[in-house]
């Protein structure tokens, strides 16, 4: 209420002189943020567990960060270095966690030291006493799963996976689903009766079959899984674009535009998609999580990424299929709860940031 | 009982620490009309809302002052005394008669509420109440119209509804915030009859707040002017009028558009000519519907020619928009439409886009027609960087800074956005838009109705001032024929999308021929309504 009593000139006197030439609706949005502290520190959190596990390499992996031998540095993180490098027999890279190989560093005056998790997610732990899956133990913190992979591994590369793989898919589904919705809002029209039908019969395709069905006669893979599920995943955004388009196509602005004689593409750009990308916005946090879910699901049921990578939902399947193993289910189950919740909490931040009649908090 | 039955003393209202109302004080008596006039944002709602205590509490705090209703204090009045004191012996009508009526429950419900609440009267009985009022309001038919939904109602039906919801308890005191801005002048008329009318039977007092210092003349006894919150000068009607004392009241009653248009070349050469331009729109669509049409346009005809003021006038949904859409070829139509000469009906929408620097369009509300998103310089900008893509960056801001030095704005704003500038300002900047490329054909779509007064004046004298500069030809729509009469050379009168009246501006002026012109002009100079 209060706000629709401000005049315009008030309004705009906050932002004068402001060097970042921010305008002043983006900064009343960042503040109405920011002064939602549950979205803000979520967005703290989850940023720096991001860009922590972009550096997976250097947390957990079965090379040591920094090794010397014979008066030399080697960085085996970074580069492969042959076991013949080290007087060993193998042209094969050197396994450091082999004593064999320990020896060999040793006996050239070397000394190494290891990332805080000495195992990649592909490491199997061929040196432990127990049998697998293994409890928790100070060795493996979150214990290993059936075939003697450290769980705490696989779940910092499982989450990079993820969180990667959500935002390719959601980059890339929302670049389609805004270019459709737009188009359809902007012309309306037969093409928008047209596109509204083919939006319509495309989600009514049982997709989880033909995923299910597809990724059976193709060889399952990180990029070709990513198309797969675009397929079925750029719908989510055109209705609210293009209902967004609808209303502004005839915005007096809109209308100028064109008697200006401003071609159909710049004013779609230039006029159109601004105002559709507050809803988009709203929506991307939501999308990411749905995304994240989507392919968490897929390799739980088997369908997803090939053997061998580092899965959230792999896991999941292996604490269903080792009911004996809680740890399993446990740490993927908290893993997922907490990266989802927190990408909820901003994506509710962000939608009441942008929600005008939120303005006076 | 006290003869006084609204006594204002020393009101101030702030929001967050912003004092937009400063020590006003008025009274009002028994059976009185008390006019609060002023341009918007001079803090007149405000005060009327404040008597009923409907601000946006406690956004909105009172640091002094009193306001008595009856002798009753209203401020720091508890709810429940506010609501016995709301819609029984304070009534209210709104400005916007589309927003202000629930759209989900149909009138007899929405009257009865009232009746409900305030006098516990049963179902039949709030019936028939229902009913005495709207006839009371002069709505036609009302016994059918009492199941009737908002949408099913006209402006001006609407609006008596309104009236007839604030009148239900008989209040001593009706405030009425710009009963009439939305409606159509003869509706205006209309209803501004029936408040006069029932104030008269109803021995009640009248709060009207408005800026049309036409409708001031005709209904106020007393007037109080308002500007920036304070209260600048009160006295009877007549003494207002004829001797105002303040500078201020001096601005606003000089600030009517006036004069006339300059005559213009009859020979001139033919800039546009529109030839049986229709735009009809199907209604009803699918295989089995009946095929409805509605003919927004109907086989219209004119030319303009160059230094030449076409006026359209006429009511709303009379296709006057349309019909300009239809010229600038933004909507589609039928019938010939030549540009210079040279048809551009039936050419393809990318053949016509070299053509648009030679037709411009400026709309009527300058909030809407600028996007937010855009600097001063992008805006006005963006129809060279389409038809002279040569120039440079440097040249471009030249060319845009001279059309600003032309519309009366300091070029220095240039990088501004059109939050930061007043109504009247960006409709400059709007018209720099549409000269910036030397247009030969302006259409200028009720381009002075969503603007102040006094800012209005200034708008028609830059238009004139132009035109007679550049020699363009503008299309002037307006419902304002106090506007058109100072801007047109000839015009034309639409209803129901075809051309009742067309002549000289002059001759339509003074001998109106068709009974809907006449009508009109009554309504819109005399604020009188005569039955066309």
């Amino acid at each position: 209420m209060a706000t629709r009593l401000v005049t315009p000139e008030t309004d705009g006197s906050v932002g004068a002189g402001d060097r970042f030439r921010l305008s002043p609706l983006t900064r009343r949005r960042w503040e109405n943020f920011k002064a939602n502290k549950r979205g803000y520190w979520s967005l703290w959190i989850i940023s720096s567990m991001v860009v922590l596990s972009m550096f997976a390499e250097f947390i957990a992996n079965d090379a040591p960060l920094v090794m010397g031998y014979k008066d030399e540095l080697y960085f085996p993180v970074l580069f492969e270095y042959p076991e013949t490098e080290f007087g060993g027999v193998f042209e094969t890279e050197a396994e450091y966690l082999e004593p064999f190989v320990q020896d060999l560093i040793k006996d050239g005056d070397g000394w190494w030291v290891f990332p805080p998790i000495e195992f990649s997610f592909e490491t199997i732990d061929l040196y432990t006493e127990g049998a697998v899956p293994e409890a928790p133990s100070m060795r493996h913190l979150l214990g290993t799963d059936d075939i003697g992979r450290d769980v705490a591994a696989r779940i910092i590369y499982g989450f990079r996976l993820s969180v990667l793989f959500g935002l390719a898919l959601t980059f890339f589904s929302s670049l389609i689903g805004i270019a459709v919705g737009a188009t359809q809002g902007y012309f309306g029209g037969g093409i928008d009766l047209f596109g509204q039908r083919l939006v319509e019969v495309w989600a009514g395709l049982p997709q989880l079959f033909l995923i299910i069905i597809l990724s059976s006669l193709i060889e399952p893979n990180p990029v070709a899984l990513l198309l797969l599920l675009l397929l079925f995943n750029w719908m989510s955004l055109v209705a609210v674009v293009r209902a967004e388009c609808l209303r502004t196509r005839n915005f007096d602005y809109v209308r100028a535009a064109r008697a200006l004689g401003e071609s159909d593409s710049v004013i779609m750009r230039k006029h159109l998609l601004p105002n559709a990308m507050v809803a988009t916005l709203t929506y991307l946090p939501f999308l990411l999580s749905g995304s994240i879910v989507t392919l968490t699901s897929l390799d739980f049921l088997g369908f997803g990424l090939p053997a061998g990578y580092p899965s959230l939902g792999e896991l999941l399947a292996q604490g269903k299929a080792n009911m004996q193993a809680p740890w399993l289910g446990l740490a993927g189950f908290f893993t997922l709860a907490v990266m989802l919740t927190l990408f909820v909490f901003v994506g509710e931040g962000v939608r009441d940031a942008f929600d005008p009649r939120r303005a006076t908090r | 009982m006290s003869d006084r039955i609204l006594d204002v003393n020393d009101l101030a209202v702030a929001f967050g620490g912003e004092e937009v109302v400063r020590g006003v004080s008025f009274h009002i008596d028994r059976g009185e009309s008390l006019a609060l006039v002023g341009e918007s944002g001079s803090g007149k709602s405000v005060t009327a809302l404040s008597v009923m205590q409907l601000l946006p509490y406690p956004q909105a705090t009172h640091p002094r002052g009193s306001v008595q209703v009856d002798g009753k204090e209203v401020i720091g009045a508890d709810e429940d005394e506010m609501l016995k004191i709301r819609g029984d012996r304070v009534g209210m009508v709104f400005q916007e008669p589309m927003t202000s009526l629930n759209p989900l429950h149909h009138i007899e419900k929405q009257i009865g509420e009232i009746l409900f609440v305030h006098r516990a009267m049963d179902r039949d009985a709030a019936r028939a109440r229902a009913l005495e009022l709207l006839n009371l309001v002069g709505l036609q038919r009302a016994e059918e119209r009492l199941r009737a939904y908002p949408h099913e109602l006209s402006g001006g039906q609407r609006q008596r509804v309104m009236i007839a919801m604030a009148l239900a308890n008989e209040p001593d005191l009706l405030i009425a915030d710009e009963p009439t801005t939305a409606l159509d002048v003869t509706v205006q008329a209309q209803i501004l009859a029936l408040l006069d009318d029932l104030k008269r039977q109803l021995n009640m007092s009248l709060l009207l707040i408005t800026h049309d210092l036409g409708i001031v003349r005709k209904m106020a006894d007393r007037i109080c002017v308002m500007t920036d919150g304070q209260l600048v000068e009160q006295g009877p009607a007549t003494q207002i009028f004829s001797a105002p004392r303040h500078t201020y009241t001096k601005h606003l009653l000089a600030a009517e558009p006036k004069g006339e248009a300059t005559p213009s070349d009859p020979n001139a050469p033919v800039v546009m000519r529109a030839k049986d331009v229709s735009v009809h729109f199907n209604l009803a669509k699918g295989m089995f519907a009946r095929r409805r049409v509605l003919k927004a346009v109907d086989e219209v005809s004119v030319t303009i020619r160059a230094g030449h003021t076409l006026g359209i006038v006429g009511e709303s949904g009379s296709g006057k928009t349309t019909l300009a859409l239809a010229m600038l070829r933004l909507i589609k139509s039928t019938g010939g439409i030549e540009l210079e000469g040279q048809e551009i009906q039936g050419l393809k929408s990318k053949a016509i886009r070299p053509m648009r620097e030679r037709m411009q369009i400026v709309f009527q509300d300058p909030y809407g027609s600028l996007s937010p998103r855009l600097s001063v310089d992008q805006i006005i900008g963006a129809g060279l960087r389409v038809h002279r893509p040569e120039l440079s960056i440097l040249q471009r801001r030249e060319i845009v800074a001279e059309a600003l030095r032309e519309v009366g704005i300091d070029p220095a704003m240039q990088d501004r956005y059109p939050h930061e500038f007043s109504g009247g300002q960006r409709q400059r900047i709007a018209i720099a838009r549409a000269i910036v490329l030397q247009p030969n054909l302006i259409v200028l779509d009720e381009p002075t109705s969503s603007l102040d007064m006094s800012v209005q004046a200034q708008i028609v004298d830059l238009l004139r001032d132009l035109q007679r500069r550049h020699s363009i030809a503008y299309v002037f729509i307006s419902h304002d024929l106090k506007v058109v009469r100072a801007l047109a050379d000839e015009i034309i009168v639409m209803k129901d999308g075809v051309i009742v009246e067309q002549g000289a501006a002059k001759e339509v002026f003074t001998t109106p021929k068709t009974p809907y012109t006449r009508a009109l002009m009554s309504a819109a100079f005399d604020i009188e309504v005569v039955d066309a």
